[in-house]
């Protein structure tokens, strides 16, 4: 079965007033309904003025995504109602947007972009007493209202859930990159997808949030269609809602009309030309592919590395670079950022940038390995208390007497221990097995609850035997 | 020093006979500045937010809605000394020409069987009847300021679009709306203009231009050259056309030449105001929906039923209209026809303007194409009928051009307004001209 | 797609758009009063207007921007709402 996808990402811009009105933006953990203002409440008499940086920033995102920028832009009133609506229309761009006809590379193939505008966000809305179709009454914060969103439309160049998840991955990192979005707030971003199966009928999932729900509620999505298919019957053309709960798509009620959005320019605004000198002046950072090459040239580490240190997080790259300023042996670190600490963060279900995880700490780990304070095992072990906690390194391994046992004496003598415990392993070895010696080495090192090199373990075993 | 209370009991004793207050407030605020306004009453047409007191833009829908905020121009009233008198009722967000789509009916201070003409009314009727100083701030889109000022036998003050901040206004028609003033004489509009006209940065279509003193332009100059266009005297009642007249031969009399020019697309300025106007204010109107302020009832149903329900009961008959018909200009496959179309003659007909003030320093039209009618002769109009009222202000408010209304004689004991226009941000030539007339006449 | 008219189907499809509700009578009689409007406005369509750009605003106006400086307005966001709960406005249910 061919899959024919197409998506429309939202991303929520970072800035520190919203789109229209001075309103800060940092609204998480904020009461509700305090950084409002009668301009994004939808208040009569208020007037809308449109924040500069964030067209640059999405200028920015419309160079990286290789888009042509339209020399003057325009907004738009998109008009429908919702209680989530301050003014029952949506401030938009519809017949002239800021970018088009761009594409973004994924290792198959070119995705082509078909366009970039500029729209605001509306308010949040708690659903009381149940979910969107059960509850009595909706409350209504408008702390969201007005702030900045791209929306990035996609031709439908996808063919699986595979590529979609490969470019979501990449755009999330460029825009990360770009500094006008932040990849660990998971609201930050949201899709609706659009998909077919072999020419069939489309179904539109609104309102995703967050990349990984994109591929659940795709992968649920084609294996539904398919089944309707191979029974015969016909998939509707219809709308759709990810529960991310049940992790299925459910079809939203029909609404007896369609809205028509009946798009005026809005008159509260003006024009905004876009001149090559404009764009030429803002400073682009760093793209990520630009990254990687630059991370390999400069540090001398494994392309695979690379590209793992970069594209999982902005910040990690940054923590990297850190790093590398005051630890020289850069391949060890790449080595243990890329393994031990994102399994650690993953673990914890962190982020870099949630994390108290910092270069001076890291570093101090990896500096006690290298004088043989601690053991590789050991050091393995430290980091799964540092990185939820953010206890340095050495104060973990004091406060646990973690150092390394290092008086050849005492090695010896636990050493014959085992030994004496583990005639048949010692019998095996003597044999020929290779795999009884390791299995005593595992032995001492559990005994010494790893404060000990492996290497001289198994020397000293080797000797005794 | 005035005594405010003696005022606010004038004022009152007007409300009562000729009612063209909404709010009337309990106690006057003596102001906390000195100014160019001192010892001033302003009255504010219900559509610009004044802090702390209701304003209703004369809709029911925002009945009880208190802004706390004030617009711009009130901000500047205040710090130069000036005080609000109250707020003056208006057609249902500027939709009328009569002033009697509204919850408070002004009586025309001539013949209380007669409309004051819309939709400022209330600040055309305030303006002739107060025997203190007062001047009015008053808006116009489609005419609203010219209206009632030649029905009322008062100076209404038009600036040009952008000239005054619509920070604080309740839209009807964002690229149409203008905040202006009604006077008794011209040197008094020039004054309140003064105070409210400026940049504001709030405002995104707020002019960027030096401020500037209008009243240094109250002086005779004898000769400005005068157009008079011949599509503004088709059709109106011919006793107008003798009045004004009269009023541009008194002028030439005076040395001020005419010369008949033509202004081809003035019949298609009304077709294409009210096309443009109302798709903009069907979505400026959608904001109200019972919730956050204004009217709320009881919350029933789901959001379609209660939004509906509610702006279904609160909006009058004329908003329901507008709002019909501009949601259908913009309509998907109707909107190039309807919206752009009309966006497109608005072109056309500032292009006429332009090209008349290359050679002409003002326009002179009469205002109105009648008399002020009677509440009982409008009752039996048709709401296209009615539209056709603004035949002669329409364009000048479409090209965003500032305009004067001053009265030129009397038909009877009803007042008959002179309509001058000037180019874009030459205030200066419609209030010189302006002030001539009033000289000479 | 037939221009310049209007009947009663078409004002019920604008009205669900618009969120107006409209009593029967009110839309009979806007039937007869909005065919009259839309009469007279087809004037327009007589205007050449093939190359001729649209005027947004009665004078050209571009550019204007603010900068990204963050300001908290101190207020009363709900004081004028009728219904609100805890610090939150209160509206209708969706469904």
């Amino acid at each position: 079965m061919r899959a024919v996808i197409g998506l429309e990402i939202h991303v929520h811009m970072l800035s520190k007033s919203k789109l229209f009105c001075s309103c800060p933006t940092d609204y998480e953990g904020k009461e509700p309904n305090t950084l409002v203002c009668p301009i994004c409440l939808g208040f009569p008499g208020s007037k809308p003025k449109v924040n500069k940086k964030v067209i640059e920033n999405a200028i920015l995102a419309a160079r990286a995504l290789n888009c042509k920028i339209n020399p003057e832009i325009f907004f738009s009133r998109k008009s429908y109602f919702y209680p989530d609506m301050a003014k029952n229309y949506q401030i938009s761009q519809y017949e002239i947007p800021l970018a088009e006809n761009g594409y973004l590379e994924i290792s198959s193939k070119k995705i082509r972009i078909k366009r970039i505008h500029i729209e605001e966000d509306p308010a949040k809305l708690i659903h009381v007493g149940g979910d969107i179709t059960t509850s009595q009454y909706v409350l209504i914060d408008y702390n969201r209202a007005g702030i900045p969103l791209l929306e990035i439309v996609t031709e439908p160049d996808f063919s699986n859930t595979k590529e979609v998840r490969e470019f979501l991955f990449k755009l999330s990192s460029i825009l990360a990159h770009l500094e006008i979005f932040n990849p660990s707030k998971e609201a930050s971003l949201r899709v609706d997808a659009n998909i077919s199966l072999d020419g069939g009928a489309r179904t539109e999932i609104k309102n995703i949030t967050g990349f990984a729900n994109v591929q659940k509620a795709l992968d649920y999505e084609i294996v539904r269609q398919a089944n309707l298919i191979r029974l015969g019957q016909k998939v509707e053309r219809e709308t759709r809602h990810f529960d991310e709960e049940r992790r299925v798509t459910v079809s939203l009620r029909k609404k007896e009309f369609e809205e028509d959005y009946g798009y005026i320019f809005d008159p509260d605004l003006t024009k905004i030309e876009i001149t090559q000198k404009w764009i030429k002046s803002i400073s682009m950072p760093e793209l990520p592919d630009a990254r990687v090459k630059r991370l390999i040239k400069k540090y001398g580490i494994p392309a695979e590395q690379a590209n793992i240190i970069v594209y999982t997080d902005k910040a990690l790259a940054d923590f990297f670079e850190n790093c590398a300023k005051i630890y020289a042996d850069r391949k060890k670190l790449a080595r243990w950022i890329v393994t031990d600490l994102l399994k650690c963060l993953n673990w914890n279900k962190i982020t870099i940038r949630e994390s108290k995880v910092k270069p001076k700490d890291f570093v101090q780990l990896l500096k006690m390995i290298d004088r043989k304070v601690i053991s590789e095992a050991l050091a393995k072990e430290i980091i799964k208390e540092y990185v939820p906690t953010g206890k340095s390194p050495a104060k973990i391994v004091k406060e646990r007497k973690l150092v390394m046992i290092k008086d050849r004496r005492i090695l010896e003598k636990i050493v014959k221990e085992i030994l004496e415990k583990n005639k048949k392993a010692v019998a095996d070895y003597r044999a020929g097995k290779e795999k009884a010696l390791e299995f005593l080495v595992g032995q001492v090192l559990m005994k010494m609850e790893k404060r000990v090199d492996p290497k001289i373990v198994r020397e000293i075993i080797k000797s005794l035997i | 020093m005035i005594d405010l209370q003696k005022i606010l009991e004038k004022a009152k004793a007007i409300q009562k006979e000729y009612s063209p207050f909404v709010t009337l407030p309990e106690k006057l605020e003596k102001p906390r500045s000195r100014g160019r306004l001192s010892g001033i009453m302003i009255s504010v047409k219900d559509n610009i937010c004044t802090k702390g007191l209701e304003s209703t833009a004369g809709s029911q829908i925002l009945r009880g809605y208190v802004p706390p905020f004030d617009a711009t121009c009130i901000e500047k009233v205040k710090a130069e000394g000036g005080i609000i008198l109250g707020k003056t009722a208006m057609d249902e967000f500027g939709f009328g020409s009569f002033c009697t789509n509204s919850f408070v009916i002004p009586k025309n201070p001539f013949d209380k069987e007669r409309v004051c003409g819309g939709s400022s009314g209330g600040a055309g009727c305030i303006t002739q009847l107060a025997d203190f100083p007062h001047i009015a701030i008053a808006e116009s889109t489609g005419g609203s300021i010219s209206c009632p000022a030649a029905f009322c036998g008062v100076v209404g003050l038009t600036p040009t679009y952008g000239r005054v901040s619509r920070w604080g206004l309740i839209d009807y028609a964002n690229s149409l709306d203008k905040i202006g003033v009604m006077a008794k004489n011209v040197r008094d509009a020039a004054l309140l203009l003064s105070v409210i006209a400026g940049y504001d940065e709030r405002d995104s279509t707020s002019l960027n231009v030096p401020q500037e003193d209008f009243t240094k332009y109250c002086k005779e100059n004898f000769k400005m050259r005068v157009a008079v266009p011949k599509e503004y005297f088709t059709g109106i009642d011919e006793k107008i056309e003798k009045s004004v007249w009269q009023a541009i031969k008194k002028m030439e009399s005076e040395g001020m030449r005419y010369q008949e020019i033509s202004l081809p697309h003035t019949s298609y300025a009304l077709p294409s105001y009210y096309l443009i106007a109302m798709a903009e204010a069907s979505t400026n109107l959608a904001k109200f929906c019972g919730i956050r302020y204004g009217f709320q009832p009881e919350l029933k149903g789901n959001f379609d039923e209660y939004f509906s329900e509610v702006r279904g009961k609160a909006f009058g008959q004329e908003a329901k209209r507008r709002i019909i018909l501009g949601t259908y200009a913009r309509m998907a496959g109707f909107r190039d026809a309807y919206y752009l179309k009309a966006l497109k003659v608005r072109t056309k007909v500032i292009e006429d303007f332009k090209r008349v003030f290359k050679n002409f320093d003002v326009i002179v039209a009469p205002t109105m194409p009648i008399l002020p009618p009677r509440f009982d002769e409008i009752a039996k109009l048709e709401p296209i009928e009615v539209y056709m009222m603004d035949i002669l202000t329409v364009a000048p408010n479409l090209a965003g051009i500032p305009m004067i209304s001053l009265p030129c004689g009397f038909v009877g004991k009803l007042p008959v307004g002179l309509h001058i226009m000037a180019d874009h941000l030459q205030e200066r030539n419609a209030i010189q001209a302006a002030y001539t007339y009033e000289a000479i006449k | 797609m037939e221009y310049w008219k209007i009947d009663k189907e078409l004002i019920e499809h604008v009205c669900k758009i618009a969120r107006l509700a409209l009593s029967n009578e009110e839309k009979e009689k806007f039937v007869k009063e909005l065919e009259d409007i839309l009469s007279a406005f087809r004037k327009i369509d007589e205007v050449d207007t093939s190359d001729t750009r649209p005027s947004f605003h009665p004078l050209e106006f571009k550019n204007v921007m603010r900068e990204d400086e963050p300001k908290v307005w101190k207020w009363q966001p709900l004081a004028n709402a009728r219904h609100k709960e805890k610090n939150y406005f209160k509206g209708p249910r969706i469904v």
